[in-house]
């Protein structure tokens, strides 16, 4: 009883009181709890008369929630998902941004920066590169990598964190960044090279960041913001750009069943505003601003990608490959993952006899090399729409599964054989 | 023996023997950083450091609407406070108030009951709302509705005339979708808690408790511990998780925490949290029965388990030392113990035998009028709340980038905070009124220190 005169005593309002009616935006995002909670409450600052509701969805599950009726009450998607924004746009999904990109980049070098038609725009880039751990390279004695063929290198055999691109979302573009800037042939014998090199990582990109951090391996090819924002955390890690830099970016559009347009186009705007760009800077954020101007304002050591693309250029345009995506992570998995202990084993017995060859025997070794980075299809092949198509839609294709699994069967009993005969030529080369 | 003299000797504020017991733990690790509340015990882990990321993942996921293709971590609604753990615990840390009515609650709930209690003497749950406003609804689903908070300033006057300005919170509730609140209703504002160090504290023997509340008797302090219900061992048990010591064990408090803020059951509640009223929320789909299954909980205790606790800093620092004697001095250590000693603990093995730091004895206290809830939660009445561990708690600033304290969030720094003190902690609040302004700079330097 002793309670009772004061139990009201911290409210004014039980049931009478009716806010002012607010306009609910529906925000559709993959955005990590740290990125979506400052957006929102700075939204709500500059707009107290729109409430922001939140839905989280991975690409993979956002795309059928958008196509539902009414896509799902959704207004907005944000997230970097650029195939989904892709396809949507094809079946109509989006209506026009219809905001003003005064002082936003159209481009970097090569990479499309908003949608020709106008139907949505990035809101900010990742990079893809290395995470160091400095203490671990001077401790090995390594050199820091600058480019990706340096990774493949042998001084660094055991020292690299290499993402599975079917497991780890953001590794698919990663490798395909690869083998668009070198070339499918090329690109597939660094990308070889690396693995060797490599203990397959098969979870969140956070892992190859705990792992490099914690001196298990002192590398780990991976994506720009989880090591910034560790650095910015107070983690003793580093990460390098190879140049010219590959980026990933994330784009914002308007579905065209909203019912909330203008809110939506606020939101967009606001987040491609220099209030919305500033937060990227955020130490638990740390993306890369598509609006040049704030790097003017960036934080020490702040990466700028507009900086160094002026340097070297940016070659890698995501758009081009998305496709072949699927397609390129069945062969990782086929080529590397399925025979990663047997090829860690030919690869450094190979290099054990590289580094002591003489000139007679450099070209049975070449042979032996090319036997371990080629890859089942060529460039020709790979570009098949309709080989692409059959990976892409596995999943949810009987079909194209079978088809799929027909196609990896074949590659795997010609890997095998080439792997084998790998193996076989280092023994005589051994004997 | 041993036990006993470590927690005498810190009750009595015998500042040698505290000292004397502050050996680094395992659990504590000298980091400062950012990151200082989210770093995982290695070694502990062993053979289990995967499943306490995958734990860590889980705190940090946003979990999903059902139907979903992502099974494992679809299940989110049909009504919820926050997508996920880490919204209301921000880098495992504290979360805050709205700055202004404009603002909605983001690492804040309001808990809910009528007068009366449950089966088992918990609080009794209002019929339509249940025991938490849930402001969220799935889409097709409309949440409970939304509070709102507003701060009235008055002044406080110091013996030394330093003046300094106290705000009191007065929340509205507002679109309330099922109908009005009764007017007994009990309501109880909370901001998200730290949650490192659950692992050590869980550790902590019951006996170790009852002695600090037999002790505190003597010294004419009333704290004494919750007994709660064990959902698990189905009979009562002391608690010592929540503000109010409302829960026993850590899984509880954490499958209570899914269902509750998220809406995603588990084996402890495999019902989904809608009210027999709640017509839209009751024929929403569930992901899956449980939606978070056994071997999620499992990493995500261990993760919390194994979670470290920032070591103190600049201990050395004479004039740390200084607030530290002037914190026992005037009697916070009373409440605020310093030092407690895990016993053995067989589910995590590595957490026996822990000496810990957490300032805190776990109990029940009487904290008065001004910071009474009005919301009894099992033995603890309206004016009870539990000791809030003060360790790490010099991080808060840089870390969750804010400094406000208190259950509610209603103190802006600690000089706030501690003024807020009363019921059977006003003669420490009188005395710390009356230190010297070099003093009081000693004792917050002391604390930043932790």
């Amino acid at each position: 009883m002793k309670n009772l005169p004061l139990l009201f005593g911290l409210t004014v309002a039980l049931n009478a009181y009716q806010a002012a009616a607010k306009e609910q935006l529906t925000l559709l995002t993959a955005y990590p709890e740290d990125v979506v909670s400052r957006y929102e409450i700075a939204f709500e600052h500059a707009y107290p008369d729109i409430d922001l509701a939140v839905l989280w969805r991975m690409p993979h599950d956002a795309l059928p929630y958008l196509r539902q009726p009414q896509q799902g009450g959704v207004d907005v998607y944000w997230s970097a998902a650029l195939p989904n924004f892709i396809a949507l746009k094809q079946q109509g999904a989006w209506q026009k941004l219809g905001i003003d990109r005064q002082g936003l980049a159209d481009h970097i070098g090569a990479m499309p920066l908003s949608d020709p038609d106008g139907f949505f725009c990035a809101t900010e880039m990742a990079g893809y590169g290395f995470t160091l751990n400095p203490a671990y390279l001077q401790q090995h004695g390594l050199p820091q990598p600058k480019t990706w063929q340096d990774l493949a290198d042998a001084r660094y055999q055991g020292h690299l964190a290499q993402p599975v691109p079917s497991k780890v979302g953001f590794a698919p573009m990663m490798i395909d960044s690869v083998l668009q800037q070198y070339g499918w042939e090329q690109g597939w014998a660094i990308l070889a090279g690396i693995v060797a090199n490599a203990r397959p990582v098969d979870s969140g990109a956070t892992f190859i960041t705990d792992i490099i951090a914690s001196g298990e391996r002192g590398i780990g090819p991976g994506i720009d913001f989880f090591t910034a924002s560790a650095i910015a955390n107070g983690a003793a890690l580093q990460f390098v750009y190879p140049e010219p830099a590959a980026y990933s970016s994330a784009q914002i559009a308007i579905t065209a069943a909203s019912r909330h347009a203008e809110a939506a186009r606020r939101f967009a705007a606001f987040v491609l505003s220099e209030a919305g760009q500033k937060l990227l800077f955020h130490p638990d954020i740390r993306k890369l601003p598509v609006r040049p101007s704030m790097y003017a304002h960036k934080p020490d050591d702040y990466y700028d990608p507009f900086a160094a693309s002026s340097r070297h250029p940016v070659v890698y345009d995501p758009g081009r490959t998305l496709s072949r995506l699927a397609l390129n992570n069945a062969l990782f998995d086929r080529l590397f993952t399925d025979h990663h202990q047997r090829l860690q084993s030919l690869w450094q017995k190979l290099r054990a006899l590289e580094a002591h060859a003489d000139a007679g025997k450099a070209e049975r070794l070449a042979t032996i090399r090319g036997l371990l980075t080629a890859v089942p299809i060529d460039a020709e092949e790979a570009q098949s729409a309709s080989l692409q198509q059959t990976f892409a839609v596995r999943a949810a294709d009987a079909k194209a599964e079978a088809d799929a699994q027909a196609l990896e069967q074949a590659w795997h009993r010609e890997i095998d054989s080439r792997y084998s005969e790998a193996e076989s030529l280092l023994k005589q080369q051994e004997s | 023996m041993q036990r006993s003299l470590i927690t005498l000797l810190a009750l009595s504020g015998a500042m040698a023997g505290v000292q004397e017991t502050q050996a680094a733990s395992s659990f504590e690790i000298a980091d400062a950083t950012r990151e200082a509340y989210s770093r995982i015990n290695t070694d502990a882990a062993s053979a289990q450091l995967s499943d306490a990321f995958r734990g860590r993942s889980l705190f940090r996921q946003s979990w999903v609407v059902p139907p979903a293709k992502d099974i494992d971590i679809a299940g989110l609604g049909p009504i919820y406070n926050q997508l996920s753990c880490a919204s209301c615990h921000p880098k495992n840390g504290r979360g805050q108030p709205p700055k202004n009515p404009l603002q909605a609650m983001r690492s804040m709930l309001v808990r809910l009951s009528l007068p009366g209690q449950d089966a088992h003497g918990g609080p009794l749950p209002h019929p339509v709302y249940g025991n938490q406003l849930n402001e969220q609804g799935i889409p097709g689903v409309p949440g409970e509705g939304s509070v709102s908070v507003e701060y009235r300033e008055f002044p406080v006057t110091l013996p030394e005339g330093e003046a300094i300005k106290l705000r009191r919170p007065q929340y509205r509730f507002a679109e309330l979708h099922y109908g009005p609140l009764n007017a007994g209703i009990q309501f109880s504002p909370r901001v998200g808690p730290p949650v490192f160090g659950l692992g050590l504290l869980e550790a902590v023997p019951e006996q170790t408790l009852l002695q600090l509340a037999e002790q505190g008797r003597q010294q004419g302090v009333s704290g004494r511990p919750n007994v709660v219900w064990d959902a698990e061992k189905q009979r009562p048990a002391i608690g010592r998780f929540g503000l109010k010591a409302n829960v026993a064990t850590l899984r509880q408090q954490i499958t209570g925490a899914f269902i509750g803020d998220m809406g995603i059951t588990s084996a402890l509640h495999p019902e989904e949290n809608c009210t027999a009223a709640q017509i839209a929320c009751r024929q929403s789909p569930s992901a899956r029965q449980p939606e978070l299954s056994n071997a999620q909980l499992d990493a995500m205790l261990l993760y919390l388990r194994l979670l470290q606790v920032p070591a103190r800093r600049n201990g050395d620092d004479p004039i740390v030392r200084q607030g530290e004697q002037t914190f026992t001095a005037i009697g916070c250590a009373a409440c605020h113990v310093p030092v407690l000693k895990t016993g053995d603990f067989s589910p995590l093995p590595a957490l026996s035998g822990q000496t810990l730091h957490p300032y805190s004895d776990l109990l029940l206290h009487d904290m008065g009028d001004d910071l009474a809830d009005h919301r009894p939660d099992f033995q603890a009445d309206g004016r009870e709340w539990r000791t809030p561990p003060l360790w790490g708690i010099g991080l808060i600033e840089r870390i969750n980038e804010h400094s406000y304290f208190l259950h509610d969030g209603r103190a802006r720094n600690l000089t706030e905070a501690v003024l807020w003190h009363g019921g059977e902690a006003l003669p420490a609040r009188q005395r710390f009124a009356a230190l010297s302004a070099d003093k009081c700079r000693a004792l917050m330097r002391f604390l930043e220190s932790l």
